[in-house]
């Protein structure tokens, strides 16, 4: 795993890609949606063939941190000639929307069955170091910032109140007829990435975004990860001075 | 800690203390050691100051170092540009420790202040020397009489401390310290940390966890310099005893702009929070709440039990108190029917009723024997864990004695239950008496042992908060 942080280093990147973030998220065991980079049209679609459809197309450039905003993610492409025509359209509309931005191809993934969306992130605070995050996912995160923060190393009674503090709850815990969340995958991922957040101090930023809950088990369905600054350039608020 | 603990012990706990440059007319600082028993000397070397000081019966000194025996204390007022020579007399001398009044150094924003602070930092930093401030009012300890307040009390050598503080701010300091007195409480200890340049508050923190005397910890902080050492043992201290932060500034910082979703969400204000929680750490937002909650943790026995009876004196007033209480988590149980056939033999329920909550003004709104008779009735109800009481301040202005019956009563009732009593007395309550003998009478309550509300609403948050720190210790297990 530590290629996938050495090569973005060699390259001045701090914005991994979301192949590369899978890749070393997958490496420490947490649950993802694993994609796989095209750098042609062609390539997409074997690799689609591979996997069966639907699939997933998102547009992979180090320079695009949020990719649905220049409309780099097509969901529910249901076979070959659909993603054929939906990548000439995807990448027109990415270099319309972001002219200067790299693009190394595109990340083909299966398309997840639809589960409860929430997000699990981290980041570093400038005063204590890495900590949580959790919320529902979608208008819930951006509108109503209904979210449960905890600074790592988290214990598994954190994880727990994480999950039951946040405002929409009910709603992991099944509305209208819909099955529950397991919100015990749910307190084991948290504490997963609060555990890969310890080992791994060179990662300054994180987000699972969406993680589907469904009734058993979990799955982030994409990733980003953002490298710290490199060391000497950072600050250093949160290193000791005492002798 | 950067330094010894053995030596912050010694300017904690001083058996001797010198001021440096205090200045008349009111020699404040020197005045405010006029209780403290063991030896008190002084530098000055400013001419016009000296008679005054050798007019107070203070022997006075030119330098630290011509000084006769061990120095435990200095307490440093001198102008800012002195001060490395002071801390300099102060290391050779090798005195406990120094707390530094004089102010001027980072907190002004100016370059030579930040120098002048770098230099004694590091003078001290490598002598070990503990340096309290600089820029704040220093140490208070009720048991020696050190004090830097002249309303601050002198407690008994016997008597045991309640509760310490540790305070960012001078003004907050010195207000908390005196709104707990007022009330009874005895604060063992106050240090006012400034800015905090050479021990900071996680040192503070640390020393207070391992004070015998020092139940409770209660602290107003605005920043914090180390947050994974602070956070870390706030996490395990909490454990041991309670501690209460007021955090100052919340405010102030919003969300960062930033690549990810969680770190735009992730404000200084949503991260406190989140670790007041998980270390199980009391948050609280102001002067007020502070004291509220001391007062509960300092006078209540531990408890996590909910359930409480509820005595008003009115009806309107014991709907009142119930919203307030259902809100904080508490509930209001019925009683067995044991307790309602007792209270059917005496309670005047024209005008009243017992089914709890009580409107209990016409059975005792006039004497006490009544109240005696609930809250023996109350002791032996299985189902009532704690009693919240409207207490009536009439009759106050005449003298203390209506109140201490009921004082007496209440006193009785948490000896033999072990369970928590609250006495609040509401503006605008029942037998309103105006706002300062109002005052006056939560005072005596307060002093009296119990804790005292000026609403059902302060009462309520409080207690709820202190049960729900109790309930997290059990579920942490300690």
């Amino acid at each position: 795993m530590a290629d996938v942080i050495a090569s973005a280093r060699a390259e001045g990147r701090t914005l991994l890609t979301e192949v590369e973030s899978k890749q070393l998220l997958a490496d420490a065991g947490i649950p993802v949606a694993m994609a796989q980079l095209a750098t042609t049209a062609g390539e997409a679609v074997r690799i689609a063939d591979d996997l069966g459809y639907p699939v997933v197309m998102k547009v992979v450039s180090p320079d695009i941190a949020h990719k649905s905003d220049v409309g780099g993610v097509v969901v529910n492409l249901a076979d070959a000639e659909a993603l054929q025509a939906a990548h000439g359209e995807m990448m027109a509309r990415v270099q319309e929307a972001a002219p200067n931005a790299s693009i190394l191809g595109v990340a083909v993934q299966s398309m997840a069955p639809q589960g409860a969306e929430v997000i699990v992130g981290a980041t570093t605070d400038p005063q204590f170091g890495p900590v949580m995050m959790f919320g529902l996912g979608g208008v819930f995160v951006e509108v109503l910032k209904d979210v449960a923060f905890r600074i790592v190393p988290l214990e598994p009674r954190d994880a727990r109140q994480m999950v039951r503090e946040i405002k929409g709850l009910p709603i992991l815990q099944g509305v209208r007829g819909q099955a529950p969340a397991d919100l015990e995958a749910l307190e084991a991922l948290i504490l997963q990435v609060s555990a890969f957040m310890a080992a791994h101090p060179e990662v300054a930023e994180l987000d699972l975004n969406p993680v589907f809950a469904y009734e058993e088990g979990v799955l982030a369905v994409d990733a980003r990860v953002v490298l710290a600054e490199p060391v000497g350039a950072d600050d250093v608020s949160g290193v000791e001075v005492s002798a | 800690m950067n330094v010894d603990r053995a030596r912050l012990d010694r300017a904690l706990n001083p058996r001797s203390v010198v001021v440096v440059g205090d200045k008349g007319p009111h020699y404040m600082w020197l005045s405010n050691l006029s209780e403290f028993e063991g030896p008190v000397y002084s530098v000055q070397l400013d001419e016009k100051e000296i008679p005054g000081i050798l007019e107070k019966g203070i022997e006075n000194f030119s330098s630290l170092t011509e000084i006769p025996g061990e120095v435990d204390l200095v307490i440093c007022a001198v102008p800012r540009q002195v001060t490395p020579y002071i801390v300099a007399d102060a290391v050779k001398k090798e005195v406990g420790g120094v707390a530094m009044f004089t102010s001027g150094f980072v907190e002004t924003g100016d370059e030579v202040g930040a120098r002048l602070q770098e230099q004694i930092v590091a003078a001290a930093r490598e002598a070990g020397l503990p340096l309290v401030g600089p820029n704040c009012m220093g140490v208070y300890n009720r048991r020696l009489g050190v004090k830097f307040g002249q309303g601050q009390e002198k407690g008994q050598p016997d008597e045991d401390g309640h509760l310490s503080i540790i305070s960012q701010s001078g003004t907050h300091g010195i207000s908390i310290t005196a709104g707990m007195q007022a009330l009874g409480i005895r604060v063992t200890r106050t240090i006012s940390i400034g800015n905090a340049a050479v021990l900071n508050e996680t040192d503070y923190l640390e020393y207070l966890r391992d004070d015998p005397d020092t139940p409770v910890i209660v602290m107003y902080l605005e920043g914090v310099r180390d947050g994974r050492q602070f956070a870390s043992l706030l996490r395990k201290v909490t454990r041991e005893k309670p501690v209460v932060i007021w955090r100052g500034g919340r405010t102030s910082a919003g969300a960062r702009a930033a690549a990810s979703h969680t770190a735009s969400l992730a404000s200084d204000d949503a991260i406190w929070s989140a670790l007041m929680r998980q270390a199980g750490a009391i948050s609280t937002d102001s002067a007020e709440e502070t004291l509220d909650v001391a007062q509960a943790l300092v006078r209540m026995p531990r408890s996590d039990r909910r359930g409480l009876a509820l005595i008003a004196m009115t009806g309107g007033q014991s709907v009142a108190i119930t919203d307030q209480f259902a809100r904080a988590g508490f509930e209001v149980p019925e009683l067995s029917q044991q307790s309602y056939d007792r209270l059917a033999e005496f309670f005047v329920t024209i005008g009243g009723s017992y089914r709890n909550p009580f409107d209990a003004s016409s059975t005792i709104g006039r004497e006490d024997d009544n109240l005696a008779k609930i809250l023996d009735i109350l002791a032996d109800d299985a189902n009532i864990e704690g009693v919240a009481l409207e207490m009536q301040a009439r009759d106050f202005e005449k003298g203390t004695e209506r109140l201490d019956g009921q004082i007496g009563l209440l006193r009785s009732y948490q000896e033999r239950t072990q369970q928590p009593v609250v006495a609040i007395m509401p503006e605008g309550g029942f037998g309103a008496a105006t706002p300062g003998i109002l005052a006056d009478a939560r005072v005596h309550v307060g002093r009296a042992g119990f804790a005292t509300y000026a609403s059902f609403a302060r009462a309520a948050i409080a207690f709820g908060r202190v049960r729900d720190y109790w309930a997290w210790r059990g579920e942490v297990g300690c």
